[in-house]
């Protein structure tokens, strides 16, 4: 034990062991701070997305909920809360009414967010962590304008009078599908039997509200068999808000993807500075064997004392990542406001493992491999060193990376995926970077001295440079991965909710109000939508097939798709609106009198209707019959109203019609909300402002970690080059040294060295390129299910970005080489 | 790492100046090359006994360099045998023949090969450490004070010059108290005068030491030093 510590200890002070420990280092580091923060992100997003549903899972039912769910959820230790939603009409004093969507909540609501309430509609409203008393209902802000009531008031909900005690502004359950919304009425689940409206037939949504630890909330999942119970539903932030399931899932993905590179980096620096160590110790070893070193010493020694360095630096790299995720959560205190929950043990594991397999699978191998030199290597140099088997250390290095990947990254297909990109672009490269350095020899031919001393070296060490092209061509290539996943991610993002996008809804607008709100909104509003008529109807037969049957043999698998025979809101519309794209057929001529229909591209492909079909309609118990002429694709992210079925103006202009519009408000002009309702009372006025507000506050956040993890794996790349430069630098240095010698001025040198890193530099750029650009386009297809783009601007910056990085780099590591005076370097060998 | 199991010298078989302690028959070295098989070493039979002075001498590339690897049990022959002390060095496998390298031999070479991460002193103390013996420090210190380098104990090999670096060589190669001490071409690199100097340092310890002292050199005044002179051509001993 005393020799290994001998012996490590006399390596450090060498500055023979500094990389190995710092790539280990860096390598648990990495890992231990990107899935730290990503491990308490998440759970912190998860909170913060569970104030969608004031709750982190819940079982809906159309039924009550039996009081032994309740039971069985608290015997688990989880916290209940109670709601039932229904519609129904609310009347005052005066008999004046509005359809209002009544939510009723039972103590404990909400589990997670928070209520928001004013006493004035329309002013900023404040938190609140009471509820309406029995007895009492809070309204929603526009029932105040167009009930024409006051605070203090009373409303009839069914056969009950309650007491409007608050302006509801907001609740965290409000929901993102916007057409199920009427103005909202918050009052207390006991008041309900007194209301007597549940009654059978009754449009009910029972929800049993859950909070708690995510096991005991899966237990409870599977304790109900609710997932084989077609009575109840369970739901978690991912089935309720798609957008913003979505937008998780990808980043999670893409912090692990990150991660996971960032792992794969940091092996791969630790494998290079562990050969590196193991190529300089051949001659000690044979000096150690000449002098009675057993081999089964020498493996002990050097196994030995790759535990003792991989200890350290697991330890510190620990140390480290902690550090590094403190610094991390405090630098983004500002912008990430949500208050961070304490981090699991999974992290540091997660760390202390990594470093374990690093040194394991990428270190080993070549230190094993020292108890195999000949002590004749003392006095023939050329013997006992034979290259370490390369099956062994290749073979233990994709074990490695694969055992990682796979339990880093829970998932299969992320890293068959990745691998088969490494691989598939290893051999790709191989083959480029011999062409590359071919085509060198040849410019080479021509250049001045400095270059062509570059080059030559560049051919005299074939394989180590295409080896190093491999490398920095693999570096680059994962930066440029990460670099595309997260501007098509965060591309894809923000377009999720466009800025200014409108975030209200008016729907039931009489049609002699419409030019009157037209200029009403153009005057308050920054963006509209367009006005359109909305007439209810539904398809009753497809080419004189009636629409059950033609749904049974043409409606695609997808259970989730539109209905053909549900009914639908219709509109007519001259021209076609402006965010809609043509994708097959004409739009039609004005003058056209006859009855035609334009449809949404996917809805006809589900329904299996194509151009030219003829479809019945049933508007108000009137038959009409019209020819679909052409098919469009929508834009849902536009917050505009959207129809899948748009008519000929001709063919439902008889029909009568309300009419809806959407308008961008902006928060200090909400008060024109009143001005509005309160002179076209029968209109209705949703607002999203506050889902899309919070939305955006969530892919911000996400948006930040995303850019953090990208920093961090940056970092690793950076190892991986420094290491790969250290790797190639006893062999530079012997020849430079030499040329000097021989008469070559530092200039000379200096020069042939910006050549040759600036070479290697632009191939593995090139090679990396052509990597990233084929990854980028399966995983952006396969794995995030994104659409594929290329990046004509990567063939140029790329190969750029290459040669500079590799020059800075590569300089930075070499400067001691051009400065020391050549003795020295000739000393520094022996 | 556990110790060396050390046979402490002397126990099995006493020492007397006419044992032989080194004794080869018929051995040969073929390696394969490109043009076919190249034989560097034919026919050596070799009897060397505890306490002698041998000087092998030869044209540059005669074979001499490794003969001495395979005397020494660094290298094995593709036929024939070698025993080093009674160790049938033949008959063992790289295990075992480090074993023996560690308790019988010593090594000094052309190249001095210091570890260059190590100090002088610790370059000394490495044998003692291999063996897991503890207290070697003092040892060492003496060792290097005898060649004259008690001040320069705790610099790096690239801090001495060429003869300080063999002297720290001889130092070491001495620590371990050879049976029989090795050096190939031990002052080819030096000039002279500091080569006479590392001579008589030699010769000094190795009578102090009582070693057998087993050299190739292309010095003649060395060889002349020797008790006795071993001339090879061509892989063939010939006189
Ligand atoms: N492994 C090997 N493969 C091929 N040839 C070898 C090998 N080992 C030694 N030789 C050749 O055998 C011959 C003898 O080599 P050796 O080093 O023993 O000579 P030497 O007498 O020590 O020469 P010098 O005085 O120059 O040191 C040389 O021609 C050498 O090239
Ligand atoms: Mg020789």
């Amino acid at each position: 034990m005393g020799f290994i510590l001998r012996l490590a200890w006399r390596d450090w002070r060498g500055g023979e062991l500094g990389l190995l420990v710092i790539a280990l280092m860096v390598a648990v580091g990495t890992v231990t701070a990107v899935s730290l923060f990503v491990d308490r992100l998440h759970q912190a997003l998860l909170k913060e997305s569970a104030t969608f549903l004031a709750a982190d899972r819940y079982i809906g039912s159309s039924a009550e909920i039996p009081e032994s769910f309740r039971q069985a959820a608290r015997d688990l230790g989880l916290e209940t809360a109670d709601t039932l939603s229904f519609p129904s009409m609310v009347f005052t004093a005066d008999d004046r009414n509005s359809l209002v969507s009544v939510k009723a909540v039972g103590p404990g609501y909400p589990l997670r967010g928070v209520l928001r309430v004013t006493d004035v509609p329309f002013t900023p409203p404040v938190v609140t962590t009471e509820l309406p008393e029995p007895g009492e209902v809070w309204l929603d802000g526009r029932l105040f304008p167009s009930l024409g009531v006051a605070l203090g008031d009373r409303v009839e909900v069914g056969y009950a009078t309650l007491e409007i005690t608050r302006v509801l502004t907001s609740e965290p359950d409000r929901g993102g599908s916007m057409y199920d919304l009427g103005p909202r009425l918050l009052m207390r689940i006991e008041d309900v039997p007194a209301t007597r409206v549940v009654q059978p037939g009754s449009r009910l949504s029972y929800r049993l509200l859950l909070k708690g630890e995510e096991g005991a909330l899966e237990t409870l999942k599977a304790d109900l068999g609710i997932e084989e119970d077609p009575n109840f539903w369970w739901r978690g932030i991912r089935e309720s808000s798609p957008t913003i399931g979505s937008a998780l899932t990808r980043a999670e993905s893409f912090l692990l993807l990150g991660g996971l590179l960032g792992v794969l980096l940091a092996g791969v620096a630790v494998a290079l500075s562990a050969h590196r160590y193991a190529r300089r110790h051949y001659d000690h070893v044979g000096v150690l064997k000449t002098l009675g070193a057993t081999p089964n010493q020498i493996l002990a020694s050097y196994v030995g004392l790759l535990a003792v360095v991989g200890g350290v630096a697991v330890s510190f790299g620990l140390l480290v990542g902690s550090g590094l995720h403190l610094a991390i959560v405090a630098m983004l205190q500002s912008i990430i406001p949500v208050a961070l929950p304490p981090p699991s043990v999974r992290p540091f594991l997660l760390g202390a493992v990594t470093g374990l397999i690093c040194a394991i699978a990428f270190a080993l191998p070549p230190l094993l491999h020292l108890k195999n030199i000949s002590p004749m290597r003392v006095i023939r140099r050329d013997v006992g060193a034979a290259p370490p088997s390369q099956i062994a250390s290749y073979g233990a290095a994709v074990a490695g990376s694969l055992g990682l990947l796979i339990w880093y990254s829970g998932s299969i297909e992320l890293t068959a995926w990745t691998l088969l990109g490494t691989l598939g672009a290893l051999a790709l490269f191989g083959a480029l970077a011999t062409v590359l350095l071919r085509g060198g020899r040849v410019v080479g031919m021509q250049a001045g001295s400095g270059l062509r001393l570059a080059l030559a070296g560049l051919q005299r060490r074939r394989k180590e440079n295409t080896a190093q092209i491999l490398i920095f061509g693999l570096a680059i290539m994962l930066l440029l991965i990460l670099l595309l996943l997260r501007t098509a991610l965060l591309d894809e993002w923000r377009n999720q909710v466009p800025e200014n996008a409108p975030n209200h809804f008016a729907m039931n607008i009489s049609p002699e109000d419409v030019d009157e709100i037209g200029v009403l909104l153009e005057a308050n509003s920054r963006e509209q939508g367009g006005l359109f008529p909305m007439i209810r109807g539904r398809i009753t037969a497809v080419n004189g097939i009636p629409a059950k049957e033609w749904e049974a043999t043409h409606r695609s698998e997808m259970e989730d798709g539109p209905r053909l025979s549900s009914g639908r809101n219709l509109t007519w519309a001259e021209d076609m609106p402006d965010d809609n794209a043509l994708v097959a057929g004409d739009w039609w001529d004005a003058a056209d009198t006859r009855a035609m229909v334009s449809l949404e591209d996917d809805y006809a492909e589900d329904l299996g209707l194509s151009i030219g079909d003829q479809l019945t309609f049933d508007i108000g118990g009137e038959t009409l019959d019209v020819e679909v002429v052409n098919l469009r694709r929508l834009n849902w992210e536009s917050m505009r109203p959207n129809f899948f079925i748009i008519f000929s103006p001709g063919a439902l202009e008889s029909f009568p019609a309300t009419w809806m519009t959407s308008f961008y408000l902006e928060r200090d002009n909400k008060q024109f909300l009143n001005e509005l309702l309160s002179r076209f009372p029968t209109i209705t006025v949703i607002e999203v402002d506050a889902i899309i507000a919070q939305v955006q506050s969530i892919i911000a956040r996400v948006t930040q970690a995303v850019e953090l993890v990208l920093g961090l794996v940056l970092a690793s790349g950076v190892l991986v080059l420094i290491a790969s430069i250290h790797a190639s630098r006893d062999a530079r240095l012997s020849e430079h040294a030499l040329i000097r010698t021989l008469g070559g001025t530092r200039r000379l040198i200096a020069g042939s060295l910006t050549a040759e890193f600036a070479a290697l530099g632009l191939f593995a750029g090139i090679v990396a390129v052509v990597g990233a650009e084929i990854t980028v386009l399966i995983l952006q297809t396969q794995v995030f299910e994104l659409g594929a783009s290329v990046h004509p601007w990567l063939w140029i910056t790329g190969p750029l970005i290459g040669a500079l990085l590799i020059l800075v780099v590569g300089l930075l590591g070499t400067r001691q080489l051009i400065a020391a005076p050549p003795i020295s370097v000739l000393r520094g060998l022996n | 790492m556990t110790a060396l199991n050390v046979i402490p010298k002397g126990e099995d078989e006493p020492e007397t100046m006419d044992a032989v302690v080194i004794e080869t028959r018929s051995v040969a070295k073929i390696v394969p090359t490109a043009e076919g098989e190249l034989a560097i070493l034919e026919g050596i039979d070799l009897e060397i006994n505890a306490g002698e002075s041998v000087a092998i001498v030869g044209a540059s590339g005669s074979g001499k360099t490794t003969l001495l690897g395979i005397l020494a049990g660094l290298d094995v022959p593709t036929a024939g045998t070698v025993s080093l002390c009674g160790a049938e060095l033949t008959a063992l496998d790289e295990e075992e023949r480090a074993k023996v390298r560690g308790e019988q031999i010593g090594f000094v070479f052309q190249t001095f090969q210091l570890l260059g991460s190590l100090t002088a002193l610790e370059n000394v103390m490495l044998p003692a450490e291999l063996r897991g013996e503890a207290e070697a420090e003092q040892d060492a210190r003496d060792l290097l004070a005898k060649v004259g380098l008690a001040q320069r104990l705790d610099h790096y090999p690239r801090q001495l010059s060429g003869g300080e670096q063999q002297r720290v060589a001889i130092a070491r190669a001495f620590a371990s108290r050879p049976n029989v001490l090795f050096a190939d071409e031990p002052t080819g690199n030096l000039d002279t005068r500091t080569g006479a100097t590392i001579i008589d340092l030699l010769f000094e310890l190795n009578a102090e030491f009582d070693t057998t002292l087993v050299l190739v050199t292309h010095d003649d005044r060395l060889a002349a030093r020797c008790g006795r002179v071993i001339e090879i051509d061509g892989g063939r001993i010939v006189g």
